[in-house]
């Protein structure tokens, strides 16, 4: 049910270490800030969707992943365009374009457990501290992905006993109990990790 | 924080998920549909307090920004962060903070009901609406250029539609407290 964004390939953003990737994206987004020259924020679209194509992933896929955020940047744009310029619309058109393509192009090349690898690396000075221990990071990480299909399929049980008394399926009367069944389940599955010595302290 | 409370975190965290794959509802007297996951935000800091509301929140974020698509409709990956609407995403952790700091001060489990509604509807409104409107206009306004103003003023639209979860997390608030308290075990 949970299956990450990533697409698998050999291109030159794919054998990139990740934390390179994340330096060069927030690079890139305080550039593409810092410019408001269409000459440069014109090539700079085109070279971020030419990036976020060459990852490998189908245009039809490329675009049904970005389509929901490029769409708020239509809006903006448009906004820029009906109060302002046209200048205006598209300068702002072509630097959040580019930002969400060079984004997407970075999720697209970089797998989960890679990510993941970074955090665990970046949390350490923290772990120092004593703010946080990155082993119960990946742990939480790792229940959220096992336990929504089991959320979600406690969420279908519950409306179907409604349907079944008759009962319309509304919001408050299924998360209510959706809440309550899932969140008692927590001491026997904290118990269980604790059986398993997951967590050494 | 203990097993127990990485667990609930992680829970609630894979409950703002679900909610997020549900289909909009939709009510008749507002046009946009409502997607519930915000809901989830305002859920997290009244059921489980401050700090581990935050960190569910927090934990929803990690999985958007590794990757995975948890955020309604099918979105995540960072293209998320990199949008105009990033602000209200950094919000949402914010304002289950803020939300779980209200719930947890004012609501006593010996009060009278009508006392934990309104300290629950108070702290949605405040944490789930005020505060994420906070970070996420001067965002949006930000990245608009010229038209910051505008478009500070549209996002007003989604206001009707909050208060209405704002409700709907006080009801559920106060049944969760009710059937199953997590809030007074401060973590």
């Amino acid at each position: 049910m949970l299956n990450g964004l990533d697409i698998e390939g050999n291109s030159p953003l794919h054998r990139m270490p990740v934390r390179g990737k994340l330096i060069l994206l927030f690079a890139a987004a305080i550039g593409l800030f810092l410019v408001s020259d269409l000459r440069i924020l014109v090539p700079a679209l085109g070279l971020s969707a030419f990036l976020y194509l060459s990852t490998g992933i189908g245009f039809r896929e490329a675009l049904r992943r970005v389509r929901f955020v490029l769409f708020t940047v239509l809006l903006v744009a448009a906004a820029n365009y009906a109060f302002h310029s046209l200048h205006e619309a598209l300068v702002v058109l072509c630097r959040l374009s580019a930002l969400v393509l060079l984004a997407a192009a970075v999720t697209a090349t970089t797998s989960i457990s890679a990510f993941m690898d970074e955090i665990t690396r970046l949390l350490r000075p923290l772990e120092r501290f004593g703010f946080v221990r990155a082993a119960d990071v990946s742990l939480a990480v790792g229940l959220v992905i096992r336990f929504v299909p089991e959320i979600f399929a406690r969420y279908g049980e519950i409306a179907d006993a409604h349907r079944a008394r008759g009962l319309p399926v509304r919001p408050l009367t299924t998360l209510v109990p959706l809440i309550i069944l899932t969140l008692k389940d927590a001491d026997t599955i904290a118990m269980a990790i604790d059986a398993r010595g997951f967590r050494r302290h | 924080m203990t097993t127990r409370d990485i667990v609930l975190v992680a829970l609630f965290a894979a409950i703002i998920v679900v909610l997020g794959l549900l289909p909009p509802l939709t009510l008749g007297f507002i046009p946009v549909p409502i997607t519930a996951q915000t809901l989830g935000v305002m859920l997290a800091g009244c059921i489980l307090g401050a700090r581990r509301g935050a960190a569910a929140v927090l934990l929803v974020l990690l999985l958007v920004a590794i990757g995975l698509p948890v955020l309604s409709g099918g979105r995540g990956g960072l293209a998320v962060f990199a949008g105009p609407t990033a602000g209200y995403l950094v919000g949402w952790f914010f304002g289950a903070y803020v939300c779980g700091l209200i719930a947890e001060r004012f609501v006593r489990e010996d009060q009278p009901e009508l006392a934990q509604f309104l300290a629950f509807l108070a702290a949605s409104v405040a944490g789930g609406i005020a505060v994420v409107y906070l970070f996420g206009i001067p965002w949006l306004a930000y990245m608009s250029g010229k038209a910051f103003f505008e478009t500070a003023l549209a996002s007003m639209v989604f206001v009707p539609g909050d208060l209405i979860k704002a409700f709907v997390a006080m009801l559920a608030g106060r049944a969760v407290l009710a059937g199953y308290p997590l809030l007074p075990q401060r973590a």
